[in-house]
């Protein structure tokens, strides 16, 4: 695998080997590295979110450089960070009651409404989601299956970047997502074990022989 | 070079055994570890010659970065923005996440600063699970006595009981900020919580996610912290120093921000360091699991600041790192699967250990198969197999992460094995705290992997996500208390500090005829540094 492929990265051409993703591919320059990169290949935390246009293609699409082989003739441009102006606050202590769900969310993300179906955060999607779907679900009032379309969300807000709307689409979906955990999960042996610790039970003996053999 | 066997022999080798033997144990654990644990190799470990430490063994590689000068002198200081806080968190892993919103939410204003972003961490890539005794014939005591041996007698007890204790009240906490648990029945008994083994644990105790448990847990932190008021978030600046009183108590830290290329002192009546390990550091050359930020910066800081450090020629090598593609080596490959019945196999077609055996004891294992020319090599890449064909065909739904890394591998888990050498992992040691996360320096706390004695010398599967939170938020909790009693003691904002530290540091630093032109903390890994941008022209 001794074949070397030209990419330009951030408008800059480099040498890449085969085989090699895009990120190992940039980690090889001069400088050091400060954005755009985080777990190296896991593909869980959206950092090295980046535009890709392979050669001979018009459009571009969004990739986790991480997770993106380089080949011959690719146009690569990361795309940043910022903190945005515009969040959606809410509480996890205001999630409580599953009652007030529908107007909760409306009221915290009025956007929703407002989706136009142009389909441009399922086209952003690096893992596949069917965010759109998930915006019209919610849409509907049927917020479990809306919050399960999110379960393999990493955040990278790539969908919050595409929506001429400013739905935030990945927030709606977590924030489903944390109100049905917050409602529902009340594990017993949870409750029964904070129960006994509550009571003074369960302390720990710190010096309790527990040299069992190592052999 | 060893020798090994080839991958397509080491194959029909797995395939000649539907069940593959147990290889004899020659060798008894202390002894393996003796001779095959990379923390026991013979560079593996130096004295280090100043600072409170002094004296006690470290890697040389860390020795290094601990023994070096820093970054800025008093110059910088002069033209940086200014700012101030009761509370300065600095690392956005799950620590740090934890420890600012605990603080927040105790009244305090905090400052959090990142190097990368809020959630640019290993706490994002953790997989496995976290560890909570729930289960009705299990108790915290157990919890605590797993922990204990698994670090082989040498945990702070207090630390590690206080952890074990505070499990429960952790996942509820958890659980009131959205996250979700992997239930066995969602349908009885508010949930039935899925528990699964790890290994050197007496019993089933790990609770998950899937496996992707730490994205779970920090998707909904980060969202907590950007969302609370009174937390100010600081992406991309790195801390370069911290700042001392005269008394020698920490007074804040100095920041680069990235964005506009300067300096920003941060004036703070508490200070917390929850920045992680150091596996991009590759001790022993070893791949690393890591994140790209794990580089021991807040390490350096504390101990140049002087604040004690133990263990700190203990780590951590997680037995499954990806071997083979070269281009995912050091992935990690969570415990999970061999919680769930994956098999170590070695070119020969035998297993050589107990799977869940406590993970130093499956690294050695493993280190010693591929010395003694068993292991296996494809396309250069040596290793052992992770054979888990076992795992069943629901694999996707229950392990979607270790799906997903197949898939990149180019390998079909419910057919052919994975290729998996150790991967550096962990740091069990660090700075020395008390059961509220302070240091020997007043107004300097730690939470998280930088610190050391919760785990002793070999850390379990389960107890880091666990650590991160019982501490960052004690952390936070004192933080926020201290910084309220000076607050009542004085209304005026936190005074500035300085870097007398770093000058004493300088002098020892020459007395023991170190280099001091090495300079820490190194902030970025690999070879490249950042240059740190300042005014030109001459000094007046």
């Amino acid at each position: 695998m001794s074949e070397t492929i030209r990419i330009s990265i951030d408008g800059k051409v480099v040498d890449a080997a085969a085989g090699n993703s895009i990120l190992h591919t940039r980690l090889q320059g001069e400088e050091a590295l400060t954005a755009n990169i985080g777990c190296m290949g896991q593909g869980v935390c959206g950092s090295c979110r980046c535009l890709v246009r392979k050669a001979g293609e018009r459009s571009a699409e969004t990739r986790l450089a991480c997770e993106t082989v380089v080949e011959d003739g690719m146009q690569v441009s990361f795309i940043d960070y910022y903190l945005p102006d515009h969040v959606h606050r809410y509480r996890p202590q205001d999630l409580r009651d599953g009652w007030q769900a529908l107007p909760q969310l409306q009221q915290t993300f009025p956007e929703i409404s407002q989706c136009r179906h142009c389909s441009g955060c399922d086209r952003a999607c690096p893992r596949h989601i069917p965010v759109q779907q998930g915006i019209a679900l919610a849409n509907s009032g049927q917020l479990q299956a809306a919050a399960a379309l999110f379960d393999a969300c990493i955040m990278c807000n790539l969908c919050t970047l595409a929506c001429p709307e400013n739905i935030r689409p990945n927030h709606v979906g977590l924030y489903l997502r944390r109100a049905q955990a917050i409602q529902n999960l009340r594990p017993g042996d949870l409750l029964r074990r904070l129960e006994q610790q509550a009571r003074g039970e369960m302390a720990i003996n710190t010096l309790a022989d527990n040299t069992r053999s190592e052999a | 070079m060893t020798s090994a066997i080839p991958y397509l022999q080491a194959l029909s080798n797995l395939h000649a055994h539907a069940q593959p033997a147990l290889r004899p144990a020659d060798l008894s654990r202390s002894a393996l570890l003796a001779q095959y644990h990379p923390d026991n190799a013979d560079n593996a470990s130096t004295l280090l010659q100043i600072g409170p430490s002094r004296g006690q063994p470290c890697h040389p590689r860390l020795a290094a970065l601990l023994q070096s000068n820093a970054l800025i002198d008093g110059f910088d200081l002069a033209g940086a923005e200014q700012r101030s806080t009761e509370v300065l968190v600095i690392g956005g892993g799950g620590a740090g996440a934890a420890a600012a919103l605990t603080a927040a939410r105790s009244g305090a204003e905090v400052i959090l600063a990142s190097k990368l972003r809020l959630g640019d961490s290993n706490t994002v890539m953790a997989e496995g699970g976290i560890q909570a005794a729930l289960a009705a014939n299990d108790s915290p005591q157990q919890h605590f006595d797993d922990a204990m041996r698994g670090g082989h007698q040498a945990a702070n007890a207090q630390l590690l009981a206080q952890m074990a204790s505070d499990a429960p009240g952790v996942i509820r906490w958890l659980i009131e900020l959205g996250m979700h648990f992997d239930l066995e029945d969602p349908f009885t008994d508010g949930g039935k919580l899925r528990y699964k083994q790890a290994g050197g644990c007496s019993q089933p105790r790990i609770l998950c996610y899937r496996d992707y448990t730490g994205l779970e847990m920090m998707r909904v932190l980060r969202e907590t912290v950007e969302l609370e008021p009174a937390i100010t978030q600081l992406n991309r600046c790195p801390v370069v120093e911290l700042l001392s009183h005269e008394d020698g108590s920490c007074a804040g830290a100095v920041l680069y921000d990235l964005e506009y290329q300067r300096f920003i002192v941060v004036s703070a009546r508490q200070t917390i360091l929850a920045t992680g390990g150091c596996g991009r550091l590759h001790l022993q050359d070893f791949p690393t699991s890591n994140h790209y930020g794990a580089t021991a910066d807040g390490l350096v800081l504390a101990y140049r600041i002087g604040a004690g450090l133990r263990d700190m020629d203990a780590f951590q090598y997680h037995p499954t790192g990806v071997a083979w593609p070269q281009r995912l080596r050091g992935g990690l490959i969570s415990e999970a699967a061999r919680s769930g019945g994956a098999l170590l196999v070695n070119g020969l077609g035998e297993r050589f250990v107990e799977e869940l055996a406590p993970r130093d004891v499956v690294t050695a294992a493993i280190l010693r198969e591929c010395a003694a020319g068993r292991g296996i090599e494809r396309n250069g890449q040596i290793g052992v197999f992770l054979d888990t064909r076992q795992l069943g065909a629901d694999l996707a739904s229950r392990l979607p992460a270790l799906q997903h890394l197949a898939d990149k591998c180019g390998i079909d888990p419910s057919r052919e094995p994975m290729l998996i050498y150790p991967t550096l992992h962990y740091q069990n040691g660090g700075v020395i705290i008390d059961g509220n996360g302070q240091t020997a320096v007043p107004g300097l706390l730690c939470a998280g992997e930088i610190t050391g004695g919760i785990h002793g010398r070999n850390r379990l599967m389960g107890n880091a996500l666990l650590d991160i939170l019982a501490f960052g938020r004690r952390a936070g909790r004192q933080a926020a208390r201290l910084a309220q009693a000076a607050r009542h003691k004085s209304t005026l904002p936190p005074q500035r500090g300085g870097i007398e530290h770093v000058y004493r540091w300088q002098r020892q630093l020459a007395l023991a005829g170190l280099d001091s032109s090495q300079q820490a903390p190194l902030l970025y890994p690999g070879d490249a540094r950042l240059k740190l941008q300042r005014p030109t022209g001459p000094r007046v």
